[in-house]
């Protein structure tokens, strides 16, 4: 059974600054962290004291203004930070749908694209081979599979680049924000995929900036502001 | 105590675990770079040959052949050394995007560069052999050191971009004088000149680390013998390269995304 257990997590970054002669910007005061230090000796408090407890089932929302640490967050659990403070234990494989076209190439074909993109996700030669086809056929893209990717419409590259992220079937699934792509037969398409994903998933945690998504899909909903938590509520419709 | 040694081979296990991720972009990079030219990757065996023969075509005609195979070799290890180190002081910077958006370890992009290096000294590698063979080189047994040279070489590799990457995250800085270093390490390594006793180049020829990788390849074809002291040396070196590259990634790759 998939859980994410967050014990007092922090995430405390130093920002450097180049060797300049010219006398410092003090004004600076941009969103999101707080900002600490003086001089060369900036920090950025990305999460202060985050404590959280997800079983399975669990269906997250995370909301907040821009800079309050929602990406951060979804990121330490992902694994691509390690917070400098705290406890974070997870069970469970973590998939996550941050930024699905990275890592695409212009030159190679669809369907070449396709093999990069799940060597790069740790699949197997054999599951690569076993999903190629359903990813083929849920893009819609035919023939254009193995055409390079540099001849796509950025349509058919965002259905390709969308049936390559969403095909697998998550534990712990994270996302920035909703993820959509195509015309629109294809976001239907995509919209019930999602749905699907979400429902399939054990956990699923969605940072987005829509509350009527977040009220619809989540069954907790944590505010953040400056890096910490400022509520942590179930959703109204909630059971 | 010894955390960071762990944290380093965790790193480099789950590495070589992704080794046909790296090896499959270290082939489409190579490809990418030469993307819509009709002779494609075939340029980088043009561009050894027109250096090297250029060189010889005007230097080296009167020296001989042994010269020109001496100028062949070094020039084939220093543009395989001058562009690994000139790719991997950058290396963590141009793979921001990667690095802040996956969970592949560090080492990946480590072999992902290894790699393309050695594909691009694989076609210079067909131009060294075949200027060898045009110059009447004799193929002698001694040839089996170079090789065992070449294979030292590459398994230095990766500890080297691994320091000057770790290094280059920190450091933006290195990035130019690492640049001019490798320019006047064109001057200052024996690739064109032969040691003199008491000359300045003398002393250049023995402290220059670059020359002994260069001599490793280099003497077992020109000379037919084993330059023992030569190997001492790389090993020496590789040793070091090793220690300090599994402590460079262990200690610090989880702060490297932070400085990017």
């Amino acid at each position: 059974m998939p859980s994410i257990h967050l014990d007092n997590v922090s995430l405390v970054y130093r920002v450097r600054h180049k060797l300049s002669f010219r006398p410092a910007d003090r004004r600076l005061s941009p969103p999101g962290g707080v900002i600490g230090g003086r001089g060369t000796k900036r920090f950025v408090t990305a999460l202060d004291g985050v404590s959280l407890d997800l079983k399975a089932g669990d269906r997250l929302g995370l909301a907040g203004p821009n800079g309050a640490g929602k990406t951060t967050l979804l990121k330490v659990i992902y694994g691509v930070y390690e917070p400098s403070g705290g406890v974070v234990k997870i069970d469970g494989r973590v998939d996550a749908l941050f930024n699905i076209t990275l890592g695409f190439r212009g030159e190679a074909t669809g369907r070449r694209n396709v093999e990069l993109r799940g060597l790069i996700n740790g699949w197997s030669k054999e599951e690569i081979a076993e999903r190629m086809p359903e990813i083929i056929e849920f893009s819609e893209l035919g023939e254009f599979i193995d055409m390079p990717l540099k001849a796509y419409s950025q349509g058919m590259a965002a259905r390709l680049a969308f049936s390559v992220a969403t095909s697998f079937e998550p534990e712990i699934l994270v996302m920035d924000e909703w993820i959509g792509a195509g015309d629109k037969s294809f976001q239907d398409k995509a919209a019930s995929r999602m749905n699907a994903l979400a429902e399939k998933a054990g956990i699923m945690i969605l940072a987005s900036h829509n509350p009527t998504l977040l009220k619809r899909t989540c069954n907790k909903i944590l505010t953040l502001e400056k890096g910490k938590i400022k509520s942590l509520e179930p959703t109204a419709s909630t059971d | 105590m010894l955390k960071w040694l762990w944290a380093a081979f965790a790193d480099l296990r789950e590495g070589i675990a992704f080794r046909r991720a790296w090896m499959a972009l270290a082939g489409e990079d190579i490809t990418d770079q030469h993307r819509r030219t009709a002779l494609g990757p075939i340029w980088l065996l043009i561009n050894y040959l027109a250096f090297v023969g250029t060189f010889i075509a005007i230097f080296g005609y009167a020296r001989g052949a042994g010269f020109s195979a001496y100028v062949a070799l070094g020039f084939f290890v220093w543009m395989y050394l001058s562009e690994v180190i000139n790719q991997s002081i950058s290396l963590f910077v141009r793979e921001e995007n990667f690095i802040k958006g996956t969970r592949l370890p560090l080492s990946v992009y480590v072999f992902r560069l290894t790699m393309q290096s050695l594909i691009r000294a694989g076609y210079a590698l067909i131009g060294l052999l075949g200027l060898l063979f045009i110059l009447g080189t004799p193929i002698t047994m001694a040839w089996m050191w170079s090789l065992i040279g070449i294979l030292l070489i590459v398994a230095i590799t990766p500890a080297a971009i691994t320091v000057l990457a770790v290094a280059g995250a920190f450091f933006p800085d290195l990035q130019f004088v690492v640049g001019n270093v490798i320019r006047l390490g064109l001057f200052l390594t024996p690739i064109f000149w032969y040691p003199a006793e008491g000359a300045i180049r003398g002393h250049f020829y023995f402290w220059n680390p670059f020359t002994y990788f260069l001599e490793i390849v280099r003497v077992p074809i020109t000379d037919g013998v084993l330059p023992l002291h030569a190997f001492y040396v790389c090993g020496l070196i590789g040793a070091i390269s090793w220690l300090l590259a599994l402590w460079s990634l262990g200690r610090f790759r989880r702060q490297i995304i932070f400085v990017l």
